[in-house]
């Protein structure tokens, strides 16, 4: 794949939902370049489209207008079920509160999105194993999230974010329900996967700390980006 | 495979909800089954046969049927006149006299434990004629037979099913004086001289016909001269059986065209069709059991499954929120919740129709469900697929809507509050 061109680009969006009866416009004709293999944080006061940029990135909703290019590929005009095929291959997803299934192992949470790719049960467990030792969990394979502290259930998380081998990974304040050493751990991982395997992050984050972690931090403010702090 | 693994771990989400909604579904399937049974059973009975058929020769204006002895042995021969008649053969025909009996002198002593229903018969048509019994093979046809000659031998005998016999607390080989109920101051010393086979007939018992009439026929002697109110009127029903409905229609045409079965009149029909017309008592609880009981049962478990699902996926939309995240398409959501239904559903059926089977057929030997004059029901082996259907398709019914609603999750929605 060539990389000349960005791992994500992000053309004069706007986004509006509807509140009750009103019109919110939460993004206001953004443009954002993302490099493959950087580590974007996103910051910002509450409202200011923060989680809609990341959730657009992500192929989870759409624009109202604009587009959005990642790898290569026009996002938002794919439908929904396109959509859904195309997050399991390319976009790993790191949630705040992990949401991982309850009933499920750690090895059948980070397998849960192999199972919708044509792979054999051998295959599958060589995925997942892999995973799972990248983010430091082989002994715990057989635990249940109720069974894992809040770090743990982040790295598990993180396992099932890169089990099926995405270019980018989006993370939405992976950190926001951890203590500091644990969160430090987090912020350690991303980063390893950032430099051993080229992935390319978007995090959103409130935290300083977070961000200084990240190569660059785009701020936002009121749908749009505010002046940016390079690295 | 693997996506049945995932349903059946996401069953596990909540145990004591899924246990509930399972046991739901298996008191209803219990209930269903039974009803279903029971309707089954008098469905068959009522459905016409083509091939060797039974008739039933009864008085045509009254129930219950009391005709002449007189007309006994035409009727058995289906009342051939000409030449080119058909003729009955003496072991496709049975005629029976109902005698009731208690073995408490004073009626106002008897309990439902002394009461004896016995049918007066010719042995022999015992084992030809009498359902079921006509039917005995192997060790069991063969005990019966010695039962029989016994009776045969003895005018005095009666067999007794079992549950009679301990209702009495008499054994074989006991001698007991009826009192008669139907047949006042017909009273009948008999030896018990065996018992029948177990089933259909454990609280019936039969007498030999020959023992009766000669009682009917002794009685002026000490009644001044006066016959019996019912000497001529001791011939209840009479059983033909023919190839087929050809047949029949020949030995019916037979009968009614005879004048000698004109006062009173009778009437011809075949055993499905004489069912039919005593049913007819309990029309209105049939139908009531098929079309109000049954699917009010029905739709209360597909409510009861839907309250269920619907709040499980409530509970859950986080969850399905994150599936669609990892990829999950929503007819694969909407077929998750499904399949979690299903399982629970067709589980519960059939293992519920399989217990019912079981407890009802084997442990208890029969439901025993006092409609017209069929002692028990059997639960038949459709019950089985009768549960998986009822489960699942309680289940299906119950779980679309709350699977459509779990498909419908915006993913963006959920997670807008976070951030």
């Amino acid at each position: 794949m060539s990389h000349e061109s960005p791992c994500v680009q992000v053309r004069d969006v706007h986004k509006s939902f509807k509140r009750g009866g009103d019109v919110v416009d939460v993004l206001n004709g953004l443009n954002l370049d993302v490099q493959h293999g950087e580590f974007v944080g996103l910051m910002g006061p509450s409202g200011s489209g923060k989680t809609t940029l990341l959730n657009l990135i992500a192929g989870l909703d759409r624009p109202t207008l604009g587009e959005v290019i990642v790898q290569g590929q026009t996002i938002s005009r794919m439908t929904e079920g396109q959509l859904a095929g195309w997050r399991t291959r390319n976009i790993g997803f790191v949630f705040q509160f992990y949401h991982l299934l309850p009933v499920l192992t750690a090895f059948r949470n980070v397998e849960l999105p192999l199972l919708l790719l044509p792979l054999s049960a051998k295959q599958r467990r060589q995925q997942v194993t892999t995973a799972l030792d990248i983010v430091g969990l082989s002994d715990r394979v057989n635990h249940r999230p109720g069974q894992l502290s809040g770090g743990q259930q982040q790295r598990v998380g993180i396992a099932r974010a890169i089990v099926t081998d995405p270019a980018l990974i989006v993370a939405d304040e992976p950190t926001g329900d951890l203590d500091a050493k644990s969160a430090d751990e987090i912020l350690n991982l991303l980063g390893e996967l950032k430099k051993t395997l080229n992935k390319t992050i978007v995090m959103v984050t409130h935290d300083p700390r977070a961000a200084e972690r990240a190569d660059r931090v785009v701020q936002l403010a009121k749908g749009r980006l505010a002046p940016q702090l390079a690295k | 495979m693997k996506y049945f693994l995932l349903v059946f771990e996401t069953m596990r989400q909540n145990w004591l909800r899924t246990l509930l909604t399972s046991l739901g579904t298996m008191m209803m399937v219990f209930v269903v089954t039974l009803v279903f049974s029971i309707l089954t059973f008098l469905d068959r009975a009522t459905s016409e046969k083509s091939q060797n058929l039974k008739a039933i020769v009864s008085e045509r204006w009254q129930i219950p049927s009391q005709m002449p002895i007189a007309y006994a042995d035409a009727l058995s021969e289906g009342a051939p006149q000409k030449e080119g008649d058909h003729r009955i053969e003496s072991k496709d025909s049975m005629t029976w006299s109902f005698y009731g009996g208690t073995t408490e002198k004073d009626l106002r002593l008897a309990t439902r434990s002394s009461f004896l229903f016995a049918f007066a018969l010719l042995p022999s048509s015992l084992l030809t004629m009498m359902d079921e019994l006509d039917s005995l093979e192997g060790p069991l046809k063969a005990e019966f037979e010695v039962v029989v000659g016994k009776l045969a031998d003895n005018r005095r005998g009666i067999i007794v099913g079992k549950d009679r016999l301990a209702a009495l607390e008499k054994s074989v080989g006991d001698t007991i004086t009826l009192y008669g109920l139907n047949y006042k101051e017909i009273n009948l010393e008999v030896d018990i001289v065996g018992l029948f086979p177990p089933g259909r007939y454990d609280n019936s018992a039969a007498i030999n016909r020959d023992y009766l009439r000669a009682a009917l026929d002794a009685y002026p002697q000490s009644h001044s001269g006066k016959s019996h109110p019912l000497a001529s009127k001791s011939l209840n029903l009479v059983w033909l059986r023919m190839k087929d409905k050809q047949i029949f229609e020949q030995v019916s045409n037979q009968i009614l065209s005879s004048s000698s079965f004109s006062s009173p009149a009778v009437k011809v029909e075949t055993a499905s069709s004489g069912i039919s017309t005593f049913l007819e008592a309990y029309r209105d609880l049939i139908w009531g059991m098929r079309w109000l009981l049954a699917p009010a049962i029905l739709v209360t478990l597909s409510l009861v499954i839907s309250n269920a699902i619907s709040i499980g996926v409530r509970e859950r939309r986080m969850e399905f929120a994150v599936l669609k995240v990892l990829g999950f398409r929503p007819w694969q959501i909407l077929l998750l919740v499904i399949s979690e239904a299903l399982a629970i559903g067709v589980f519960s059926g059939v293992f519920s129709a399989g217990l019912t089977y079981y407890m009802v057929n084997v442990y208890f030997g029969g439901l025993k469900f006092p409609i017209a004059f069929f002692g028990e029901f059997r639960i038949p082996w459709e019950a089985l697929w009768w549960g998986a259907a009822i489960g699942g398709g309680t289940a299906f019914a119950g779980s679309f809507l709350p699977a459509w609603s779990a498909r419908t999750v915006k993913v963006s929605d959920v997670f807008a509050k976070i951030a």
